[in-house]
């Protein structure tokens, strides 16, 4: 579990699939934090298939946040992992409905490996 | 004086009776003193300062000496000594003396050092309190002209052939003076102010010094030294140091004394010269970043407002821009937008973004082959930092305004109403410089005279604040605040929403905001045509 004043993250892997459950708000000082914990995820697994990041639990999202989502959609991508946005609460799906980027955060397309 | 067991002590043993003659002294006394004698008068013998403390203490009869301040000093052949009296049973005096001359010396010495400590400490806080290089100038020369000197000038590096100099007589006020001279006339100054290698002092002939180092009313010069203000890899400048003739000239000690001072003086001026740098690349970039203001073009209103995040901040996140048609009659383009993240960073893509779009201005028409090029250009494989943002195009038919509206995934435009309606524009669009590929929808809408479209960013909507301090100022309650601005003027209802967000917010940090307003002008018939036909109007 890694915590910060304002997110906390718990990790739990399958042989497969990881699931990161984030607790708080996700900002300016936070997003950094969510954006190491799945890349180091992602070099420590190469098996991995699918990326559950368990939304629940979040609270604001502001820009640098989204920004943070949309390099974790890059790198899950390029990795050829699918990632999952579970459990989004309304506000985050009102965010990434007016960005545009709901589409493309909940069904990225995958590179070939 | 064999009956004296004191007789051969090592310090001088002088008694003394209660009517001012020797009495007796032991030999190390009478070396120091060699006329004491007994019965000699203690004034012939003792010089006035001991005379006096025995009259004053020698009285008939045993008692006590009087509690003093300290012992009682005093010279004696050219050195110091402490006088220790005792009072014998007949109320004479023996005094016994202490040389503490070396002691005093000491004293003197730490004296100074605490002195000089306390001086370079004051430098340092006066010096590095100020990141103001006119300042640190006269700073430096005001406290070298002080403590060090009868007369100080500090020179900065020259621009050109100008040599900025701060002169300071003691006691006086610094004076900034702008010299073309060449430092390179003076021995030693050349070296000091381009500070690479590092120079030590050096002494000049105050005979060589030219006129323009030497303060009006000064007097003839005893001696000059000139030191180098070391600076952080840069030459600070140099200092130099002018006594009168009747003062002593420089000591070693001193001109390592004006070097530890030199050295501070060296650290704040270079320090405030490169803050100089760069608050001059701030305020450059600023002039450039900084919103237009805007006005009334070909018959449409514009106003916009933007409010940085913070004070120390200037240049955010937040942009606008309103680009004139290139050809009259044809559509102005109206871009406003929120970049993430804040700071210089934030600054910089803003930049990118306006002059991006500055350049795209040929195709103003076709929004969405715009973002598409902007998006394109904006995309980098090392972050997704991304912009959202609103294009307008606006242009005047007749009496009303036509829009075409354009969301990069930024919260729609709002259109206020003459009755007060407020309709959210049906436009809606991915955000920019993330994703690379992008999608975006056109509204098209027209602005009856008085009505108004508002374009805004989040820092209004999301401002934090209200009467119990954690709600968000909302889109609804935007959207109610528009509704009581139909009719107003485009600066108007930019003016009210700004204040409406400050009062809501409170002293409350905030996101940066912008607002703009295009506004159909209200139109009044000419009345040199009749005010029945449809013809010509007035904006």
């Amino acid at each position: 579990m890694t915590t910060h004043p304002h997110l906390r993250l718990t990790t739990v892997d399958a042989q497969d699939s990881v699931r990161i459950e984030a607790h708080g708000d996700l900002d300016h000082d936070s997003a950094g934090l969510l954006l190491r914990e799945v890349t180091d995820q992602l070099s420590a697994r190469p098996a991995m298939t699918d990326l559950h990041l368990l939304c629940a639990a979040l609270g604001t999202v502001d820009s640098m946040g989204l920004s943070a989502l949309l390099m974790i959609g890059r790198r899950t991508a390029a990795a050829g992992v699918r990632l999952h946005l579970d459990d989004r609460p309304a506000k985050l799906d009102r965010l990434l409905r007016l960005t545009g980027t709901l589409d493309h955060l909940t069904a990225p397309p995958l590179t070939p490996r | 004086m064999p009956d004296l067991p004191w007789g051969r002590a090592p310090y001088p043993v002088l008694v003394a009776d209660v009517h001012g003659a020797v009495v007796r002294c032991n030999d190390a006394a009478g070396l120091l003193l060699p006329a004491a004698a007994p019965g000699t008068p203690l004034t012939d013998v003792a010089p006035d300062w001991l005379c006096a403390a025995h009259t004053a203490l020698s009285l008939p009869g045993p008692h006590a000496v009087p509690d003093t301040e300290g012992p009682l000093r005093g010279v004696i052949g050219g050195r110091c000594f402490e006088a220790h009296p005792t009072i014998r049973k007949d109320g004479s005096v023996a005094w016994w003396l202490v040389d503490d001359t070396d002691h005093q010396l000491v004293r003197e010495a730490l004296c100074m050092e605490r002195g000089r400590t306390a001086f370079l400490a004051k430098a340092s806080n006066v010096l590095l309190s100020s990141l103001n290089l006119a300042r640190c100038m006269d700073v430096t020369a005001q406290m070298a002209a002080e403590s060090l000197a009868d007369a100080a000038l500090a020179i900065a590096p020259a621009r050109g052939q100008r040599l900025p100099v701060v002169t300071c007589l003691r006691g006086g006020a610094p004076v900034l003076s702008t010299l073309t001279v060449d430092p390179d006339d003076v021995p030693g100054l050349g070296e000091a102010l381009r500070g690479f290698p590092p120079v030590p002092s050096r002494w000049i002939d105050p005979a060589t010094a030219p006129a323009w180092m030497v303060p009006e009313g000064f007097g003839p010069v005893g001696s000059i030294v000139i030191t180098p203000l070391p600076g952080h890899g840069v030459p600070a400048g140099a200092l130099i140091l002018l006594r009168r003739t009747e003062n002593a000239a420089f000591r070693d000690e001193e001109e390592v004394f004006a070097r530890l001072f030199a050295a501070r003086a060296g650290a704040a001026m270079s320090a405030a010269r490169l803050y100089a740098e760069q608050s001059t690349i701030t305020d450059v970039l600023m002039r450039e970043l900084l919103p237009p203001v805007l006005h009334h073009i070909s018959g449409v209103d514009f106003a916009g407002r933007y409010r940085p995040s913070a004070d120390h901040e200037r240049i955010g996140g937040d942009f606008y821009d309103v680009h004139p048609a290139a050809v009259e009659g044809e559509a102005s383009l109206v871009s406003l937008g929120d970049v993430c993240g804040k700071g210089l960073e934030a600054a910089v893509l803003t930049g990118k973004i306006r002059n991006t779009l500055h350049a795209l201005l040929p195709m103003a028409d076709d929004h969405q082959r715009m973002l598409g090029l902007l998006n394109t250009a904006l995309l980098s494989s090392h972050h997704t930092r991304f912009a959202t943002l609103v294009l307008a195009s606006a242009v005047r038919r007749g009496n009303v305004v036509d829009l075409k509206l354009t969301s990069g995934g930024h919260p729609s435009p709002l259109i206020i109403r003459a009755d007060g309606t407020v309709e959210e524009a049906d436009t809606h669009g991915t955000l920019i410089g993330a994703i690379p590929n992008i999608s975006s929808h056109t509204a098209s809408a027209s602005l009856a005279p008085g009505e108004s479209c508002v374009l805004y960013t989040d820092g209004i909507t999301e401002a934090k604040g209200g009467p119990m301090g954690d709600a968000l100022f909302g889109e609804e309650r935007l959207k109610r605040a528009l509704s009581d601005c139909a009719g107003m003027p485009a600066e108007g209802i930019v003016e009210h929403i700004q204040m409406l967000a400050a009062q809501w917010l409170g002293n409350r940090p905030h996101d940066d905001m912008a607002v703009v307003v295009i506004s159909a002008p209200r139109t009044h018939h000419l009345s040199a045509v009749n005010g029945h036909t449809r013809g010509r109007f007035t904006a």
